[in-house]
């Protein structure tokens, strides 16, 4: 995400990435990051809380609009209402490299590394 | 603040490898060309959204190739409701953004600002990309140019990326 909000502000239009693990965000070198403490797959808020998610959409916009230089990162002040362990439930089933990796684990070093096979269909 | 929180153990080991290997850029900066109260604002969620009469996301291919993602984008235009769409993302839990589109993509919000004044006009358009992409190799060199330009030409002037 952080390396489409780069190409998109080197293109003339302004960008703000809101994101829930902003250490992650800032390394790529984006101009404005607001960092929020929400569960991965909620970024706006819970289902149904127009009023919460209308307050994260304000708070991220603030920083688009005070903003004065690159690499503007502010931790925005939301706090998650679930506990770690509620928030963290997954009905999901894993997802595909999640299954792959379990049955070859070999694998795990290229993956952490960043050492892609190249898919070239 | 804590970043780690809510990633489960494997994830957490995973993103801090890749933190500590990106390389440190210098971002690209473009102020806004006027107030936010009369800037034309256009949303990008990650969370592979994709209206039912357009292409879904493959998930298909990544499933036969796990380190591969769907590099494109689709677009979003800015009266979509949730019902009108499908979550393709094998990474996320998919069931809040079901129940309601505005926890990843938040059309409605954005309106909400517009109406009070905080934002001069929601795009018509707005984008989904699927965040699992481990080689963005066609992401930037395909996806974004179109992207960009499908943004300049409905007079685009800020935007707002969700991750998922």
């Amino acid at each position: 995400m952080g390396l489409v909000q780069r190409e998109i502000e080197a293109a003339g239009i302004s960008t703000v990435s809101l994101s829930m693990i902003p250490e992650f965000t800032a390394k790529v070198g984006v101009p404005r990051l607001a960092g929020i403490a929400h569960p991965m797959s909620r970024p706006m808020g819970r289902p149904g809380d127009a009023d919460g998610q209308r307050a994260v959409l304000s708070a991220t916009l603030e920083v688009l609009r005070t903003a004065t230089a690159p690499g503007t990162w502010v931790d925005l002040p939301f706090t998650w209402p679930e506990s770690v362990a509620v928030a963290r439930r997954c009905e999901e089933e894993p997802p595909p490299i999640a299954k792959l990796l379990r049955r070859k684990p070999w694998l795990l070093p290229r993956f952490y590394a960043g050492d892609i096979p190249r898919d070239e269909r | 603040m804590d970043s780690y929180r809510y990633l489960d153990f494997a994830t957490r080991q995973i993103i801090r490898a890749w933190v500590e290997r990106e390389p440190t850029r210098p971002s690209p900066w473009t102020p806004l060309p006027r107030p936010l109260e009369r800037c034309t604002v256009a949303l990008v969620s990650t969370a592979g959204v994709a209206r039912r009469d357009d292409v879904p996301f493959d998930e298909e291919r990544e499933r036969e190739n796990p380190w591969w993602g769907d590099p494109t984008v689709r677009r979003i235009p800015r009266e979509t409701t949730g019902r009108e769409v499908e979550i393709h993302h094998l990474h996320i839990e998919r069931r809040f953004a079901r129940e309601d589109l505005d926890v990843v993509l938040p059309l409605r919000r954005l309106d909400e600002l517009v109406a009070s004044g905080t934002v001069g006009a929601s795009a018509p358009t707005h984008y989904s990309l699927m965040g699992y992409i481990l080689d963005p190799t066609e992401l930037i060199r395909d996806t974004t140019p179109r992207l960009v330009a499908a943004m300049k030409a409905e007079g685009v002037e800020a935007v707002v990326l969700v991750p998922a």
